[in-house]
């Protein structure tokens, strides 16, 4: 075998253990709650609290608010970019790169100053409010992927010839969007949808300082106050995120909606 | 009146004018072909009747209604795009169903019309195929079936054979031409494939710099050229620059040949130089050859084409290209020889710039 396959054997490995070791102690300490044996006492601990099922049932609504108005957001947004305004591109790659450059402390700080109660938007003033106010700022957070993803699908159609196709045969923008293009970039919008879902179940910062009962705080809260369950917890969070990835391959691995190029 | 009018139609794209006071009117059930090179604003005046960009002066109307003001959707015109553009997420027939379904045809209409449409390019077998598992051909096909199925008053097919290989190509555009003839659709064929344009169309425009230098029919435009543009656009042709000698007897010299043309010299004055063209099939170089004229040079270089023999021959500096058709027994000249090239006056042409 040659030095450099070597060197590159070393190298993987180094870095398989700098990944799976800490991922096996966690999954390995949280099979430890019964004395002396291996066991899934903590995961049952988990699954039978209520406070699990309400926090992670409203995550995951939330989750899926939060895809369905970032799409309805970014779709159009990345189609009228590509469309008629290419030379505006740069703007919006930069204003969808901001979230990766704002902290998230900063971006809820200032929601909260803008959206207060005593401020001319109130969302804050009450719990729906604030719910949809949660629900922008996760948009706001998966706005870089989301963005990207749906671009990247667009790249592989022809969005311009399409519209004309479509607008040709006397079709109108609503059937354009949701009868050409949609369908076409879908594995880009299942991808951004997935990546919003992972984010979303584990985010904390926005929700724990809008004070909404969501996966993320809880998360915290039982790490701060028990001993196993907190690894079973970010187990059952790494699967989560796996699963995601895993169906972000199948959607592109599967997708028959190979562009019509000459 | 004629079916679909393009009346001093002008367009420009910032500070550059794209089209220049373009002027046409065409038959109900004509084929016409926009040629010109890259950049000559044919597609520019195919995108404008469709709807896709607006004049920035002129109206177009068809069939005596003013198009300017109507959205593309409103239209009712057909188009196939080069790149085929037919939607990834519908098969075959949901693609030729789709201008069907968005004018809110019954289901039994949708289904009559699109077998009807299938027939017509002989792909009723691929109706569940999707675009990505047909040939280039076939996907360009449908395209046309597409357009035709909601029974378009215009067709307008923007190079669309461009993408295809060459036997496909045609065979295409024969079948493009026997079916659009078969419907009697007014369409409008942009090309920049001369060939293409000379063998299927009624009439052909030659575009050069946003304005059509010509139109006329596919005979008209190669052996009566009216600018030199279009001379050298369509086909090969040699420029010959020669001096007036007699303007009254329409008689000019090139290099130590004088000849006589036929058509008049106008204005110009004994000694003026004039360019005339010569058609490289034009001549012979047989002795007992037809022809009222003959012009005298030195062979330059001589190649076999397969088909035909290209000679190259140097008249009073004049580099003059002639093509005779290859025979088993045919004798490629050799350089340094001269010859005399036999033709008729009337194949010359004068070219008016």
């Amino acid at each position: 075998m040659k030095a450099h396959k070597i060197f590159a054997w070393i190298a993987i490995a180094i870095g398989a253990i700098y990944f799976f070791v800490p991922l096996i102690g966690t999954f390995e300490f949280s099979l430890r709650m019964r004395r002396g044996v291996y066991s899934f006492d903590a995961y049952q601990s988990v699954f039978t609290d209520a406070q699990f099922r309400a926090t992670f049932g409203f995550s995951m609504l939330m989750a899926l608010v939060t895809i369905v108005v970032g799409m309805l957001l970014i779709v159009p947004t990345a189609y009228w970019v590509r469309l008629r305004l290419p030379q505006m591109r740069p703007v919006v790659e930069f204003i969808t790169l901001l979230p990766l450059v704002i902290p998230a402390i900063v971006i809820v700080f200032g929601y909260l100053r803008l959206y207060n109660s005593s401020s001319w938007i109130p969302f804050t003033g009450s719990t729906q409010g604030t719910n949809i106010l949660l629900t922008f700022s996760y948009v706001t957070l998966a706005l870089p992927y989301m963005y990207r993803s749906v671009d990247t699908a667009m790249r592989t159609i022809d969005v311009r010839t399409l519209t004309e196709a479509a607008e040709i045969l006397g079709a109108k923008w609503p059937t354009i969007m949701f009868r050409c293009i949609f369908p076409n970039v879908m594995s880009g919008v299942l991808s951004g949808a997935f990546i919003t879902f992972a984010i979303v179940m584990g985010e904390f910062t926005m929700a724990a300082l809008l004070n909404r009962p969501a996966f993320g705080p809880y998360l915290q809260l039982v790490g701060a106050n028990k001993a196993y369950e907190p690894s079973a917890l970010a187990v059952i969070a790494f699967a989560i995120t796996w699963l995601s990835m895993g169906l972000i391959q199948l959607v592109s691995r599967f997708s028959k909606l190979t562009p019509s190029r000459p | 009146m004629s079916f679909l009018v393009l009346e001093s139609i002008k367009k420009s794209f910032g500070q550059t004018q794209v089209v220049k006071d373009f002027n046409m009117s065409i038959e109900k059930g004509e084929f016409v072909s926009f040629l010109g090179p890259s950049g000559c604003g044919k597609t520019t005046v195919l995108r404008m009747i469709a709807g896709f960009e607006s004049p920035s002066d002129g109206a177009i109307s068809i069939n005596g209604k003013n198009q300017n003001t109507l959205k593309t959707n409103q239209r009712n015109i057909g188009m196939v795009f080069q790149a085929y553009a037919l939607f990834p997420n519908m098969n075959v027939f949901d693609n030729v169903a789709f201008g069907l379904k968005v004018a809110g045809k019954s289901k039994t209409e949708i289904e009559t019309r699109v077998k009807e449409m299938l027939k017509l390019i002989s792909l009723e077998h691929l109706a569940d195929r999707y675009p990505y598992q047909m040939s280039g051909g076939q996907q360009q096909r449908v395209a046309l079936a597409r357009a035709l199925a909601p029974k378009p008053q215009v067709l307008l097919l923007d190079e669309p054979l461009s993408a295809l290989d060459a036997k496909i190509r045609v065979s295409l555009r024969e079948e493009i031409r026997e079916i659009q003839r078969q419907l009697g659709i007014t369409t409008v064929f942009v090309t920049h494939d001369q060939e293409e344009a000379l063998s299927i169309s009624d009439r052909v425009v030659v575009m050069n710099a946003g304005r059509a230098d010509q139109i006329g029919t596919p005979s008209e435009i190669y052996n009566r050229p009216t600018t030199r543009f279009v001379a050298s656009f369509v086909g090969t042709l040699n420029i010959i620059e020669a001096t007036v000698v007699d303007p009254a007897a329409n008689t000019v010299k090139v290099g130590e040949n004088t000849i006589r043309l036929r058509e008049s010299i106008g204005a110009l004055k004994g000694g003026d130089k004039l360019s005339i063209a010569l058609r490289p099939e034009a001549g012979s170089l047989l002795e007992n050859a037809k022809g009222d004229t003959s012009l005298t040079g030195q062979v330059l270089s001589s190649h076999f084409l397969g088909s035909v023999i290209r000679t190259k021959l140097d008249v009073g500096g004049n580099q003059i290209s002639f093509d005779m058709f290859n025979s088993p027994d045919a004798v490629l000249p050799q350089s340094g020889e001269t010859l005399t090239l036999r033709f008729n006056a009337h194949d010359f042409l004068i070219i008016r710039d």
